[in-house]
């Protein structure tokens, strides 16, 4: 079954403006399609420019080049409120910070229904209550506690009250910046455990962005990994973890600590130094595809090597 | 093995105007020289307030240690003058704190932070001190240690800047270092390093390490014993296999099941019900029973005592009594236990202490 298109990044650029003349590279030229229901997971370490690809793609930033293609509709360029309104349903937002991604005067039915009013999907005041009460069962809280404050949750509450928030408007898309990071471990189950039946259950597509690479592994179909604002790595999750081919993605992957003391023991850490590469004066880098779907940024004579190694 | 450190019975309470949180409530451990010994559980657990009572961090009031002993070179640290103490902070027992960030003074040069820390408790001249200081940078991996002591923290990276903490903290050479999620808040090739330098630097100076984190990942890695805490009690203690391949209490069988394996892809992770007591009102019984799907009639009652499952194995869990029912824990747990018994079969019968 040919699998849809949802997203497609194309040649993405995200540059800042810092003081005269300096420009920091964010983003710098990533390509990537994610396909309908999927979980695509972005890693790399801070800096690497992932929550800013993230927050480009929902246009919290204006894209300094290249496309966002949603749907087949540029996300960015000019467009109307009314066009603009119809994205922004569709593509919805879930952040790190359950303390800070919640404003503390709003009550927790009010945050959620904030969606609703402004997309205008409820027509009477009991429907409106009515689909938050869902969402708050849903999510796994109850409808009592539609009346009170953030500041009245745990963490994992919170962020659970963020999911029903970024379900409210019936996404079809989910940006998700390191949903766990702040959350405990026993909690980071419940949360995750969450997002996969909501999966399942609405047809949802994931973008998740996160540094723990186990919890990625385990939530997403495909990953890809970022360095430096390039992306120099990209396939599916399984084979991403058995056969990783960029020498970052192998140190990235040697330095994660299993819950294993064996392993532990014996841990080779691999150490990444882009001087290794030992690219020749205009040799091109290209993302090219060493096995069906697995992409690898590379140059030529680097594309042959893998292949010979790798086929 | 030689006891550097015995904790006895530690009792930790908070004072606010709700009442009376409940942070620690009866927490007894060992250190052994040149032993690490980590500290995992939730936050909230009490890994950190116990952590910060070893070194007398916290402001009384509102904390005030109710009962128990820390004792260390003779010595009980709970009732030590604040002055009595200063000698003891930073000289014999220093501390690495989880952001690397703020535990710097950023007016100040790094080479002048080095030194003020051996200058407190050593009785030596400026110019030696400078020289020491240098050599502390040299040890904890900073290159260009004479060009960098004449920086300020903004001008290091959050790793440097966490090696730059450590160095302080061994600048007396410590008897035992307490390292409170030194690498939660850096990058996992950052915190691979990190990590290595503590190891490296433990073997060279033969101290202990208290090393609390709630990355289990990490204390595999690390710990040569592992305490797992919940609501303000010790649960379980082991040597790091007894905890990992043989875990007993029920919180740690969640804990370990409810981290993805790299190899479990289409089970649904294990996932702990429910969020952990409010300490202002500890639960009767065992506290974490509400959340226990194994919990027994008694541990709503009575709280369980510490069972002995090896000499260096204990457990607070009802499970464990002569009288308790037989059960089954998670799969993921029990494919550990059969990984364990592999391991002790290879190694014929030994397994590392």
């Amino acid at each position: 079954m040919a699998r849809q298109k949802l997203l497609e990044v194309k040649n993405l650029k995200q540059y800042f403006q810092v003081g005269r003349g300096k420009v920091v590279k964010a983003v710098d030229g990533i390509t990537f399609d994610i396909y309908k229901g999927e979980t695509f997971g972005l890693v790399g370490e801070s800096g690497c420019g992932k929550s800013t690809t993230g927050r480009t793609i929902i246009r919290l930033y204006e894209a300094t080049e290249g496309e966002v293609l949603f749907n087949g509709v540029n996300v960015h360029g000019k467009k109307s409120k009314k066009e603009l309104k119809e994205l922004n349903r569709k593509m919805q937002m879930i952040f790190q910070d359950p303390y800070a991604s919640l404003n503390p005067r709003m009550t927790v039915a009010d945050i959620i229904a904030e969606g609703i009013d402004i997309h205008g999907l409820a027509k009477t005041k009991e429907e409106r209550m009515q689909r938050v009460y869902e969402l708050l069962e849903t999510v796994g809280l109850n409808r009592e506690h539609a009346n009170r404050y953030p500041h009245e949750f745990s963490g994992g509450q919170r962020q659970r009250i963020g999911i029903a928030r970024a379900l409210a408007v019936e996404p079809e898309f989910i940006i998700a910046d390191e949903p766990i990071s702040a959350l405990d471990v026993s909690i980071q189950a419940q949360v995750v455990n969450l997002m996969k039946k909501l999966q399942r259950e609405k047809g949802l597509t994931y973008l998740f962005i996160a540094h723990d690479l186990s919890m990625v592994k385990y939530i997403s179909d495909r990953i890809g990994v970022m360095y430096f604002g390039k992306m120099v790595e990209l396939a599916d999750a399984e084979e991403l973890y058995r056969n990783p081919i960029h020498p970052y993605t192998k140190a990235l992957l040697s330095a994660i600590p299993l819950p294993d003391p064996e392993t532990e023991r014996t841990r080779k850490r691999i150490i990444y130094d882009p001087s290794q590469h030992q690219y020749k004066e205009g040799e091109e880098l290209e993302f090219r595809e060493i096995t069906p779907g697995h992409f690898v940024l590379c140059s030529e004579a680097e594309y042959k090597t893998y292949q010979s190694m790798y086929k | 093995m030689e006891k550097i450190l015995e904790v006895k019975d530690l009792h930790i309470s908070f004072d606010i105007h709700a009442g009376e949180v409940q942070a620690v409530r009866g927490v007894s451990f060992d250190l052994y020289k040149g032993e690490t010994l980590a500290i995992v559980g939730e936050s909230g657990s009490g890994k950190s307030v116990t952590s910060k009572a070893l070194m007398r961090l916290l402001p009384t009031p509102p904390s005030r240690i109710k009962q128990g002993e820390i004792l260390f070179e003779g010595k009980d640290l709970a009732k030590l003058s604040d002055k009595e103490m200063q000698n003891i902070r930073g000289a014999k027992i220093s501390m690495i704190f989880q952001d690397p960030m703020t535990s710097l003074n950023p007016t100040m040069t790094i080479g002048k932070q080095v030194m003020e820390a051996i200058l407190k408790h050593q009785e030596i001249s400026k110019e030696e001190a400078r020289k020491r200081a240098v050599e502390l940078l040299q040890l904890v991996g900073i290159k260009n240690a004479e060009m960098r002591m004449k920086q300020y923290p903004h001008q290091f990276s959050g790793g440097m800047r966490q090696r730059v903490v450590i160095a302080i903290a061994l600048a007396c050479n410590p008897k035992i270092l307490i390292a409170d999620e030194p690498t939660t808040a850096l990058d996992v090739t950052i915190q691979a390093q990190i990590l290595e330098l503590m190891k490296d630097i433990q073997k060279k100076l033969g101290m202990s390490i208290i090393f609390i984190t709630h990355d289990l990942g990490v204390v595999a890695n690390m710990a040569d014993r592992v305490a797992v805490m919940y609501a303000g009690k010790i649960v379980e203690i082991g040597t790091v296999d007894e905890i990992f391949y043989n875990p007993k209490h029920p919180y740690t069988w969640g804990l370990l099941a409810s981290m993805p394996s790299l190899d479990h892809k289409d089970m649904e992770l294990y996932s702990i019900p429910g969020t952990p007591p409010d300490l202002l009102n500890p639960p009767k019984g065992d506290a974490f029973a509400p959340r226990n799907p194994y919990a027994l009639k008694i541990d709503y009652e009575l709280e369980p005592p510490m069972f002995k499952v090896s000499d260096t194995h204990y457990a607070a869990t009802w499970l464990l009594h002569e009288n308790a029912p037989k059960v089954e824990p998670p799969q993921i747990v029990r494919d550990r236990v059969a990984k364990f018994a592999q391991i002790v079969a290879r190694k014929g019968g030994g397994s590392r202490g």
